[in-house]
């Protein structure tokens, strides 16, 4: 299940907003930006979707409030007026994917949902793979700097290090692979 | 060249009367200058005034001394003067013996028949003679028809006047002939004399020049005098007063004499033109005076003698006119040609009287016709002297005329240059009025446009809100709607399964448990749950969705400029809900309506601009403060109020912003005033709310105070 969190100060947005998307996402929902940062902290949020007009601070602010902290999860701004200086501090303060008009329609809003979703994910998956990568690529180094203190001798390998040799040498072609 | 055309002018209009006088001239010179028989006579003189002698005793007296002139001249004495004359009986008697002088004042005539006094005759001022039996004007005596050897007449005479003795003896028809040519003569000089005397009148009351009347009475003097020495005193009636009678000649002359100089000074101008001899004029006045008061006192002789003196001042006239006339005056030389003229008739007169030229009826009307000549040319004189002054006044008025036009034709100048000046200034005006108008035009359509954009602008700012405000609670009724479905369907599922219970099955309770496990399964409580919260929230939703819509429904007036009855509370509620997505960030809003309000006659399309743009600025000035949303305050009220004897709908709105300076809040209503940045504010909203606060006859009152808020209070009349 997906982990939706949803701030917006008109509560029965809220309420309708759980009920349609309960049986498809995790949802979280709160009137309130402090609670919004709590959920963050305590649930595996992948998705947040805020009102830009609220009371207390603009949706935009939102984002650029917990944007240090909670950088992963895809950002998408909801509101019922489309207000150009809002949509240009929402691409370049609050790194939004997805700018969203009310009223929403709810098989849109929810495929743009899992698109975030699939979005946080692959940036996850990728993240973790380049994680990998550059695990790999440290231990190839060290086999390298194996290899070359090997080699650095000077006179002819022995039998036992021609066959470790050629075993690193193996061992860094699958890296390589992988 | 002119004064001869003038001169001609007078002369030739003038040429009648010198004709008629030319013609009496001729005439007088045809009467009969019968022989004066002064040489037949002897003369006696008495010294002073002797008592009475026997007249008979004197005839016979040796003193009796023959006179040599056909007029004998006894002079001029207080002596008495006799005549002798010897009649011839024969041929002369039945005649008349006639003294054509009737200036003698006593003159008694003796008849003398061989030795015997057979007829007296008194003549003269003293003694009364009848009109009836005199002949003519002169003293005459008829020389008795008796049988005589030898017949004398003994004349005495006394008198305060020169004694001349023009004597002659003729018939009756003679005497009376002569007597009546002078008469005629007389009559047409004294004609002459009256029609000038009334003509100058005359002219002196119409022109009122003084020197015509001193011109009259002059007229009157010489023609009186002359009517005296030729003895027509009885005229004037002065027989009856032998005072005055005796000295008639005596006051003629000194007046004629007065008049004269009087009317040469002033004709001459001899104060200006010849001061020393309009001095010596003064001179002779004072010695007419003299005679004047002689003649009063009865010194006759000697007054006679003065004026013969002063009438020697007349001869100063003549080098007096010429002086004058040499400076230039030219009416002085009529007076030169009038008394000239009068001075050969005196000196002519003169020379008769001395015996120089004889006496006969030339040189005896030789007064009568100088003065005449003398009156009609002064007259004419006097008319070039009014000429004169007229073309001296003519031209004076000329001068300034020309001055007059010359002045005009500055001004007329001036006019032009003033008027150009005025006609470049009026063009430049107008080309100033003209682009001031086009100026003001720009700035009125401008002013349009900029109340036009406000309004615009609060339309935009309307529909955001409402937009806004519209989209919330039609994407969650939309969106609970499409849950509430799937909800449903969930209880469907159980009401389903629920009506496929057979109602006899035996395995009830295991399908119980079944559906219990699917109420589970389908979270059916929290479905329930759901369901009574979305319901909640369509219901809202709807509720806020035809509150908006009724609000737009009200707001949809906005541009509706007629007055209708309409509720205020219902203006401010649409006006709230409109703002409510905008206020909602900025304050919180409040609002304090009073119930019993009743509708009044407004623009509410055009009021809802007012409270919008009141409370919108409220609500920013609650966000220029350190206070949090929680403290922000707006506060809409509405009462109604009794004041100045009326009933008001007061509108208040007060927020606890920051506040307004007095230099501020003095300007919040002028046009094109802001306090916020450039491109934010057109500085019109509060301008165009005073505009439409006024447009509805409404008070406004704006308290504010830097730090605690301000309020506006609006009172409608009701």
């Amino acid at each position: 299940m997906i982990n939706v969190l949803y701030l917006d100060d008109e509560s029965h947005n809220l309420t309708a907003f759980r009920a349609a998307f309960r049986r498809d996402f995790q949802v979280h929902v709160t009137t309130e930006p402090t609670e919004a940062v709590r959920i963050l902290r305590e649930q595996p949020i992948e998705v947040i979707i805020s009102d830009q007009k609220m009371p207390s601070l603009s949706g935009v602010e939102f984002f650029e409030l917990i944007m240090p902290d909670n950088p992963d999860p895809i950002r998408m701004l909801l509101t019922g007026h489309a207000d150009i200086d809002a949509v240009i501090d929402a691409i370049n303060k609050g790194q939004i994917y997805k700018y969203i008009s009310k009223p929403w329609n709810e098989a849109e809003l929810k495929s743009l949902v899992e698109e975030a979703a699939g979005l946080y994910h692959q940036r996850k998956l990728m993240a973790s793979e380049g994680q990998q990568l550059i695990t790999k690529m440290d231990e190839a180094r060290v086999l390298a700097r194996r290899i070359q203190q090997l080699m650095s001798g000077g006179s002819i390998a022995t039998a036992e290090q021609q066959v470790e040799i050629a075993n690193l040498a193996n061992q860094i072609d699958r890296l390589l692979q992988s | 060249m002119r004064e001869l055309r003038d001169l001609g002018w007078v002369t030739g209009r003038n040429s009648r009367g010198l004709l008629v006088l030319l013609g009496l001239f001729v005439w007088s010179t045809s009467l009969t200058g019968q022989g004066y028989i002064g040489k037949r006579l002897e003369s006696l003189t008495q010294e002073g005034a002797p008592a009475l002698i026997q007249v008979t005793d004197l005839v016979n007296s040796d003193q009796w001394e023959p006179r040599l002139e056909v007029v004998p001249n006894l002079g001029l004495s207080n002596n008495t003067q006799w005549l002798r004359l010897k009649v011839d009986p024969r041929t002369e008697n039945g005649q008349l013996i006639e003294i054509q002088n009737a200036g003698i004042d006593e003159l008694i005539c003796y008849m003398i028949c061989d030795g015997e006094m057979i007829a007296t005759y008194e003549r003269g001022v003293f003694h009364e003679t009848p009109i009836d039996s005199r002949i003519g004007t002169y003293p005459s005596f008829p020389i008795p028809l008796v049988e005589c050897g030898e017949m004398q007449a003994l004349f005495r005479l006394q008198s305060s006047k020169p004694l001349l003795i023009p004597m002659r003896i003729t018939g009756p028809r003679e005497v009376l002939r002569g007597a009546h040519e002078r008469d005629v003569l007389f009559a047409a000089y004294f004609g002459v004399i009256l029609v000038m005397l009334l003509y100058n009148l005359f002219l002196f009351l119409s022109v009122g020049d003084r020197s015509y009347l001193e011109y009259s009475i002059y007229i009157l003097m010489i023609g009186g005098t002359q009517l005296v020495l030729n003895g027509y005193a009885p005229v004037f009636g002065a027989e009856n007063w032998p005072w005055l009678n005796l000295r008639l000649t005596h006051f003629f002359g000194v007046f004629s004499g007065l008049t004269t100089i009087v009317f040469a000074q002033n004709f001459l101008r001899l104060s200006h033109y010849v001061p020393w001899l309009n001095k010596l004029l003064n001179v002779y006045f004072v010695l007419y005076l003299v005679a004047f008061v002689l003649a009063l006192f009865g010194l006759l002789v000697w007054s006679y003698r003065v004026i013969d003196f002063c009438a020697g001042a007349i001869f100063f006239l003549i080098p007096g006119a010429i002086v004058t006339m040499r400076k230039g005056y030219a009416p002085a030389r009529y007076f030169l040609i009038a008394f000239s003229v009068f001075i050969a008739a005196v000196i002519v007169f003169v020379l008769k009287d001395t015996g120089l030229i004889p006496y006969n009826q030339w040189t005896f009307f030789a007064l009568p016709l100088g003065s005449a000549f003398e009156v009609i040319l002064l007259s004419l004189a006097l008319a070039s002297r009014i000429n004169q002054l007229k073309k001296d006044g003519a031209k004076a008025r000329e001068e300034q005329l020309e001055l007059a036009q010359v002045n005009e034709k500055i001004v007329r100048d001036q006019n032009v240059v003033l008027e150009e000046r005025v006609t470049k200034r009026t063009s430049e005006l107008e080309e100033i009025n003209a682009t001031m108008q086009g100026t003001l035009n720009e700035l009125q359509s401008a002013q349009q446009q900029l109340i036009q954009s406000e309004k615009l602008a609060s339309i935009g700012q309307l529909t955001a809100g409402i937009a806004h405000e519209l989209n919330n609670p039609i994407n969650f009724v939309s969106s609970s709607a499409q849950s509430l479905r799937r909800d449903f369907e969930d209880l469907n599922a159980i009401v389903e399964a629920v009506k496929s219970l057979p109602v006899d099955d035996p395995n009830i309770a295991a399908r119980i448990q079944d559906i219990h496990a699917l109420l589970g399964q389908l979270d059916i409580d929290f479905t329930q749950q759901e369901i009574e919260e979305l319901l909640n929230g369509i219901e809202d939703g709807a509720n806020r969705t035809s509150e908006i819509v009724r609000g737009l429904r009200i707001f949809s007036r906005m541009d509706g400029d007629n007055f209708i009855q309409a509720d205020i509370n219902e203006l401010m509620n649409s006006t709230l809900v409109v703002l409510r997505s905008n206020l909602r960030s900025q304050s919180q809003v409040r609002s304090e309506l009073a119930s019993d309000l009743p509708q009044f006659s407004c623009q509410p399309g055009r009021l809802n601009q007012v409270f919008m743009n009141i409370i919108t600025n409220a609500a920013q000035a609650t966000e220029a403060t350190n206070l949090t949303l929680e403290e922000r305050e707006v506060v809409v009220s509405t009462l109604r109020v009794e004041s100045i004897g009326q009933s008001w709908i007061e509108v208040r709105i007060k927020d606890n912003g920051a506040g307004m300076e007095d230099a501020v809040k003095a300007q919040i209503f002028d046009p094109f005033f802001t306090t916020k940045p450039v491109g934010e504010g057109t500085g019109l909203g509060l301008s165009i709310v005073m505009g439409i606060l006024r447009d509805h006859n409404a008070e406004v009152d704006v308290q504010s105070k830097v730090g605690l808020g301000t309020e506006f209070i609006i009172r409608f009349p009701i």
